[in-house]
């Protein structure tokens, strides 16, 4: 599903950010993306949709690959959910707004036909009585349980989570990890770029170590945490279990 | 996970405190309130009394001059001129129909504004502000007319006038809640189309007879060149708002070049600048007069001024809400209309709010370049040698005049500001 080959990213001050990255996955996989921070996870994770420019290399997603052209880069928006760390609802929206703008807007379906789904898809995610709520009402974990159904409600291939639990407070984590549990059961394609050791030893099938914009460890969570044959992924280990 | 059932042995801690009442010292009674702000102490209460004494004796000397000293036949024998200049009598019933068009709006607007604060929530019809304002209006309509010493018919439009708008509060406070959304989205929408058709009115066209600007005057002239200034300020405002912001260099620079050679001339400059230069800058026919070289100039200037707070807008808005909306595929100017600028306007309100009232006031600039605004009016009154050394009286009039206008933009916007806050709380 994404094929990322030799990825390289300066950012304008000239730091090289991403130095040569490879990274496939493919259909139903659950790979989760650790590291230090500034290690460039984040940034990685986010030039699968766009978010952020490469200079080099190649990346192509869901068979489209992604270049300049505006059309390719909204064909992969469309397809390819985006989870945030700050959640990123809209707040001058309802719940049930917020599910239904982009569907609506576009890919222009019936406006009606786009709410049953979302009610569907709140009820999935255990907030359907919130629908007609404004986000700031909400608590963290609510709030990012909305910003899921909102990226499933344009019913994408592919679901990217750049952090989604570190900026809840720990009695909200369980929640989230949760529905992303029910999701990776129900086959659905996930890059997660997370620090919970647990989910990725549950739910991964992959893990992948990044530090200094390049991936140092790619392995099966069971040897990622047990045995891991790098340096920099025990030092990694032992700083943060 | 981290699991926060309670243990099998908390049966045995200690019951949690329940929630008490508030003291009386949190939440006081009115009376007790008034003491505690007024009186606190020895020095707050000396303060307080000094100052109520000195409020007193200042509206005391101006109601004793404003009602025993004053002689107010001067607004009252000049009462159609301060209202609409030489506008020709036998075309006045246009602007009697505008007044009146523009009534029935205010008060549905008024009622759909105040009367449900929520979507979500039912909100009370007639908060106590309202029947506040009520009052006051009322008031006003029986006594103002009266003050004037209008005729009995002119009396009376004025009263079916006010009853008018009291009635549309009332009907769009009850069955505002009923209709359906998209009928009530078309409200905001119906204001600048009701001032095409005013300015249709009151300049003519579309088989009216023509009433030249030259004859447009008083509050007339006044409301209607801050109306277009406002109306049109507005999209000036927001595009170059986001002209500055914009990667285009050539589009950011020129966004950047308007902004800062606006605001960096007087306003007086630039109107005595537009006389001159304005009928060679705009295509032929838009300002073939001085009263629309003013109007355009007043325009672009409040359009600088409205960038700016529209710029403080969008920068208030955290870039993760055009990375969440263009994630989830919005081209560029859907994720602006529908994601971006709604937060943005509604955090520039405030501020554009207070530019329109400056620019409200600042059209009293316009007595200077010629024009018979409120000002320009009052001056040639003045320089009547029948109303010799009546200024006071005048200049009252006009204080009170555009502070009612004031107070009006301050206190729609105020609830238009209320409406748009989706959880109703301070931001």
């Amino acid at each position: 599903m994404i094929e990322a080959r030799g990825v390289q990213k300066w950012y304008p001050n000239g730091f090289h950010a991403l130095r040569g990255v490879d990274l496939s996955v493919s259909k139903g996989e659950v790979v989760v993306i650790m590291g230090p921070s500034g290690s460039g996870k984040s940034t990685f994770i986010r030039t699968f949709n766009a978010l952020e420019e490469f200079q080099e290399g190649s990346i192509s997603v869901d068979g489209i690959a992604l270049s300049n052209d505006l059309r390719n880069i909204d064909a992969i928006r469309c397809d390819t959910g985006m989870v945030f760390q700050q959640f990123n609802l809209f707040p001058h929206l309802t719940v049930l707004e917020n599910l239904s703008l982009a569907p609506v807007v576009v890919r222009k379906r019936r406006r009606s036909e786009v709410e049953t789904q979302a009610m569907a898809l709140l009820e999935r995610v255990g907030i359907a009585e919130q629908a007609s709520k404004y986000p700031g009402q909400l608590s963290g974990g609510q709030q990012q349980r909305v910003a899921i159904a909102r990226s499933l409600c344009m019913e994408p291939r592919i679901l990217l989570f750049d952090e989604p639990t570190s900026a809840l407070d720990p009695e909200m984590v369980g929640e989230v990890l949760e529905v992303m549990r029910g999701l990776a059961a129900d086959g659905m394609t996930m890059v997660v770029v997370t620090h919970e050791m647990g989910f990725a030893r549950e739910v991964a099938h992959r893990v992948v170590l990044m530090s200094e914009g390049q991936i140092v460890e790619e392995a099966a969570p069971e040897t990622f945490f047990t045995n891991p044959q790098h340096e920099r992924s025990r030092q990694f280990l032992a700083q943060i279990l | 996970m981290t699991s926060i059932q309670p243990g099998p042995e908390s049966g045995t801690n200690p019951p949690l405190r329940p929630a008490r009442p508030a003291p009386e010292s949190v939440q006081p009674s009115w009376a007790g309130a008034l003491r505690q702000e007024l009186f606190a102490s020895r020095t707050d209460g000396l303060v307080s009394v000094l100052l109520i004494m000195v409020i007193l004796a200042a509206v005391a000397g101006l109601m004793r001059w404003a009602l025993a000293q004053a002689q107010w036949a001067v607004i009252q024998t000049n009462t159609s001129l301060f209202a609409i200049g030489r506008y020709p009598v036998q075309q006045q019933w246009r602007l009697w129909l505008l007044v009146v068009l523009v009534a029935a709006l205010s008060g549905v607007s008024w009622g759909l504004l105040r009367a449900f604060p929520r979507a979500d929530r039912s909100g009370e019809i007639w908060p106590f502000n309202d029947r506040l304002a009520v009052a006051l209006l009322g008031f006003l309509a029986a006594w103002l007319p009266a003050a004037l010493a209008l005729g009995l018919p002119l009396q009376l439009r004025w009263w079916l006038i006010t009853a008018l708008l009291v009635t549309m509060r009332w009907l769009a406070g009850h069955w505002g809640r009923s209709l359906p959304s998209r009928l009530v989205k078309l409200v905001p929408l119906s204001w600048p189309l009701l001032y095409l058709l005013g300015m249709i009115l009151i300049a003519g066209g579309l088989g009216f007879p023509r009433v030249p600007p030259s004859e447009w005057g008083g509050l007339l002239l006044t409301l209607l060149m801050a109306s277009f200034a406002i109306l049109l300020s507005f999209p000036i405002g927001v595009v170059v708002a986001l002209g500055r912001r914009s990667s285009l260099p050539l589009l950011r620079w020129s966004s950047v070049l308007y902004i800062e050679f606006i605001r960096g001339a007087p306003l007086i400059t630039l109107l005595f600048l537009g006389q001159n230069i304005l009928g060679y800058m705009l295509p032929g026919g838009w300002a073939p007069d001085r009263v629309w070289r003013a109007a355009w100039v007043l325009t672009f200037f409040c359009g600088a001024y409205l960038a700016e707070a529209v710029r403080a807008g969008l920068s208030a808005v955290p870039p993760g809400q055009l990375e969440a909306a263009r994630s989830l595929g919005l081209s560029m100017p859907l994720a602006l209309q529908r994601v971006v600028l709604p937060q943005a306007l509604r955090i520039a309100l405030p501020a554009a709010v207070g530019q329109f009232i400056s620019l409200l006031q600042d059209t009293t600039l316009l007595s200077l370049i010629g024009l018979l605004d409120l000002l320009g009016t009052a001056r040639t009154v003045m320089a009547n040698p029948e109303f010799l050394g009546k200024n006071a009286e005048v200049y009252l009039t006009l204080a009170v005049l555009f502070w009612c206008c004031c107070a009006a933009l301050g206190l729609g916007s105020r609830a238009l500001e209320r409406r748009l806050d989706p959880t109703h709380s301070p931001v």
